[in-house]
């Protein structure tokens, strides 16, 4: 009984790492920008893909793509910003959302012209013999994905509180006139915020890749469950996206080995439906603003 | 005679116009058609999404379950009920509804990414039952649809069905137009422009958010459910978040706040998949692309590229505008009119405003403390003080749009108990705003209409009709807001945007707005700021023949002294929350205490 919800926590363990680095990379473009970017499943999606390419076509080794993938995909995500998102800085925020929205559709359907195939294969990163911790038994994929996942999580969310950038980022997000009046460069702080954002992302596509598997589908499996951590952590907390992770992850695991495999879909919905109605600020919401 | 409504012939053409497409199909073959049934249904979704993301500015990722109510209520109520193919259409199409209601509902609390998070979460609810719910809906398997006969005709062809959906679509249309040309549209745009604003001259902003939900998933629902015969076997896929995605570009590529930009977007975008079959595989990339590109470039949609184009080519004959200056400071001819035959009864004697013991805290900073101050019918009575001193919290507190923590607010007799803002215009109190909030892309004219303050959401369905066929009502509408510009100097700009006018005129524009509805007490909330020596002039005097010829009680917030002393014949004087002087302007900026806090000497 134990060692069966062991099992259970375990799994819910690896997607909510998964999911928590998802939702990181959308907190640090919301903080920086203020644009919740609708286009982030797909770039975890594009993360996935590269992470195809450059281990089964390149033959580069997993430490490589690790690397690789999150540059290149930081590096697709920072020209979106330059080349859609700058043109329309100054529009309403209800149609940069829309655009982040159509970026999506084209990412995902960008991606399915060299391979028009459902779902691709990649190898788990470590395949040596699994753990056996008494009864329990973890995979060393599991292991390294629970703990790689966190760890590269939590390093984004102390750069980003720790770096000069974050702060930067976060003047421009509460005062962008302020801020530039101080000397930041806004358009430099953009562009970053969305390479470290998209970067985020692609590396939650390189550790999605082997578990989740590499198809278009990737791209609303992913932004779901990515929002819903954000939205658990009230949409600005670091912290508070990678313990929504957690919760969702370990939620949809236990609803799905105890109550019912259709409703694990549904269980994110409910979640980011209670939280928006019932707490809108989050969980874990950063620092009260006091309003005067 | 000269026609005021909104004019029968700008309502027919779209429909008309879209009628004889339907109708040019009819010559062609059998696929033709059917192409032609699918172009009317993505038509009635792009003027139904006109009216909630265009005007209402509501964001959905929820079009498709909408669209798959309409289709999955008409075919569950002819499969398990028996029901005639009409009366499964008017279930599903009422099941649209309801589900705009239970969108709305919750929907009108949120803005931006948050309401586009609520309706994905709504759209993959709706699919998720319905693929779940199998005795009733097949589930992923499919339900296939009934045979539709309508008083025993069997529908086969696909002709029957073009004529069938062109009926329904036309109908769509005019009422779409009758809405978005008409009041309701109206108050929508005021809304998108300023909610405050809006809610300042009665329009409930989440009233009017649902009832957009509402009409907009009746529409789509209903073109789901006619639809759903040439589908013949529906499957939750067809109404997912990516048919939703793709409808919601419609009004987008098309032009987002008039019927035209919906009929165009959704005839030309739902006619682009099936003109590309060549590119099939790319289809949903060239789509993408083709709105972003239509984001980037051309914000208005294609209506606006058509406007722009007309306008190069001179088809359009483009009128230079009038000046953009006042025709005179007061006209005492309109002014009277305002007043009307029965001029408002002589106040002299009772008390307008009232407030007692009003204070208001945020956190620890007590920003009004205790505030007691009398306001004399008729009268014009001035409130300065210090930045920081609370007129603005006190203001908003009488205007309804802040509740105080503490105090009573009397209005010519009658408490104001926690009322929203949006009920003050019914107890005849109207207000201006520091930052002006005119409804910019409105005309002068229809802003002051809207300061008429019949604004509730289904009176305003039926202004709207009364528009469209030019009725007695709305011509009286009509004429007493250009009264109101008459008298304020602005008659020759009524039919220009109020957005395009000087900061002067549309200061202005809101005084008429003010007094169109013959309030009882004007707000107004620093009415010269920004203005130029001159037009302070002119609006004071303009202020002061409104008081002298409506008797209307005007309260006045201003930094500017010089103004505010000259205007009033009272003036309070307030700092750190409280009244600290009051009395005759000239006497109270002379006292020990108010050159103290207010100018800093002594």
């Amino acid at each position: 009984m134990l060692i069966d919800f062991l099992f259970v926590l375990v799994g819910g363990l690896k997607f909510g790492a998964i999911y928590a680095l998802g939702a990181i990379g959308l907190v640090v473009i919301h903080k920086a920008t203020k644009t919740v970017n609708f286009a982030h499943g797909a770039l975890i999606m594009l993360g996935a893909y590269v992470t195809f390419f450059l281990l089964e076509l390149f033959k580069l080794p997993y430490w490589a793509v690790y690397v690789l993938a999150p540059t290149l995909v930081g590096a697709v995500s920072a020209f979106l910003e330059f080349a859609i998102l700058r043109p329309i800085r100054r529009a309403d925020m209800f149609i940069v959302i829309i655009a982040t929205v159509f970026l999506a559709i084209a990412l995902q359907e960008a991606v399915r012209l060299p391979y028009d195939v459902e779902m691709l294969a990649v190898a788990a990163v470590l395949e040596g013999d699994p753990l056996f911790l008494g009864d329990l038994i973890i995979t060393q994929e599991s292991m390294w994905i629970i703990a790689g996942a966190f760890l590269f999580a939590i390093l984004g969310a102390l750069l980003f509180a720790q770096a000069g950038l974050g702060r930067s980022m976060r003047a421009m997000a509460q005062n962008i006139r302020g801020a530039q009046l101080c000397g930041y460069s806004v358009d430099g702080v953009y562009v970053f915020a969305w390479f470290v954002g998209g970067g985020l992302a692609g590396l939650a596509g390189v550790f999605s890749a082997p578990s989740l598997g590499v198809s278009p589908e990737l791209m609303v499996a992913t932004i779901v469950p990515a929002f819903v951590a954000a939205v658990i952590g009230g949409f600005d907390s670091l912290r508070g996206a990678i313990l929504g992770g957690l919760i969702l992850g370990i939620l949809e695991n236990v609803a799905a080995a105890y109550i019912s495999a259709g409703l694990k879909s549904a269980i994110s919905f409910l979640i980011l439906f209670a939280v928006l109605m019932i707490r809108p600020e989050g969980l874990f919401p950063e620092g009260r603003v006091r309003k005067v | 005679m000269k026609r005021d409504g909104t004019g029968f012939r700008e309502l027919a053409a779209p429909v008309l116009l879209v009628w004889a497409g339907a109708a040019a199909s009819l010559f062609f073959d059998r696929y033709t058609q059917y192409v032609a049934a699918l172009l009317l249904v993505a038509i009635m979704v792009g003027v139904a999404l006109v009216i909630l993301v265009g005007l209402a500015r509501m964001i959905t990722l929820a079009a498709g379950a909408m669209m798959g109510l309409g289709a999955y209520g008409t075919a569950a109520m002819m499969v398990h009920l028996d029901a005639p193919f009409l009366v499964g259409v008017a279930f599903g199409t009422a099941l649209g509804a309801l589900g705009g209601l239970l969108l709305g509902l919750p929907a009108t609390r949120f803005r931006g990414h948050h309401l586009a998070m609520v309706t994905m979460v709504f759209q993959f609810v709706v699919i998720i039952v319905i693929s779940e719910w199998d005795s009733l809906t097949g589930g992923v398997e499919g339900l296939r649809m009934p045979q539709a006969t309508i008083a025993g005709y069997a529908l086969k062809a696909d002709w029957e069905y073009v004529v069938l959906i062109a009926f329904f679509a036309g109908l769509s249309i005019l009422f779409a137009g009758i809405l978005i040309r008409g009041h309701f549209g109206k108050a929508l745009k005021a809304m998108s422009a300023t909610e405050v604003g809006a809610e300042a001259f009665g329009i409930n902003v989440a009233g009017y958010q649902v009832m957009a939900f509402v009409i907009s998933s009746a529409i789509i629902a209903l073109g789901g459910a006619l639809f759903a015969p040439e589908i013949r076997i529906l499957d939750p896929d067809q109404y997912g978040i990516l048919t939703s995605v793709l409808m919601l570009a419609y009004p987008i590529v098309g032009g987002m706040t008039s019927l035209w930009g919906g009929i165009i977007g959704g005839g030309l975008l739902r006619a682009g998949p099936e003109l590309l079959r060549v590119v099939d595989e790319y289809q949903e990339l060239v789509y993408a692309a083709i709105v972003i590109a239509v984001i980037v470039f051309l914000p208005g949609g294609l209506v606006e590229l058509y406007s722009r184009v007309a306008a190069a080519l001179g088809v359009k004959r483009t009128k230079a505008p009038p000046p953009d200056r006042p025709s005179a400071p007061i006209r005492a001819a309109a002014l009277g009119r305002v007043a009307g035959t029965h001029p408002l009864s002589d106040p002299k004697g009772l008390v307008a405003l009232k407030t007692a013991g009003v204070s208001k805290s945020y956190g620890s900073l007590k920003a009004v403390s205790a505030v007691d101050l009398t306001v004399a019918a008729g009268s014009l009575h001035g409130l300065i003080g210090p930045n920081g001193a609370g007129k603005t919290t006190f203001f908003n507190t009488i205007s309804g749009f802040i509740p105080a923590d503490e105090g009573t607010i009397e209005i010519f007799g009658r408490r104001m108990a926690d009322e929203p803002a949006r009920t003050r215009i019914r107890f005849g109190v109207a207000r201006t705003f520091q930052n002006v909030a005119v409804y910019r892309t409105l005309s002068c004219l229809d802003n002051v209409i809207i300061g008429l303050g019949e604004n509730d959401v289904v009176a305003s369905l039926w202004h709207s009709i009364d528009e469209a066929v030019g009725g007695r009502a709305s011509r009286g509408r009509r004429e007493l807001a250009l009264n109101a510009l008459d008298a304020v100097g602005l008659a020759n700009v009524a039919d220009e945007a109020a957005g395009s006018l000087s900061l002067g005129n549309q200061r202005r524009v809101e005084i008429a707005r003010a007094i169109v509805s013959k309030p009882k007490l004007i707000l107004l909330d620093e009415p010269v700021s920004g203005v130029g020596a001159e037009e302070e002039e002119r609006l004071k005097e303009l202020l002061r023949s409104l008081n002298r010829e409506l008797g209307v009680t005007m309260f006045v917030i201003e930094h500017n002294i010089r103004f505010v002393v000259d205007l009033c014949e009272r003036l309070s004087v307030m700092s750190n929350g409280r009244i600290i002087a009051e009395g005759a302007p000239a006497e109270v900026i002379k006292s020990a205490d108010v050159r103290r806090v207010y100018f800093g000497e002594g």
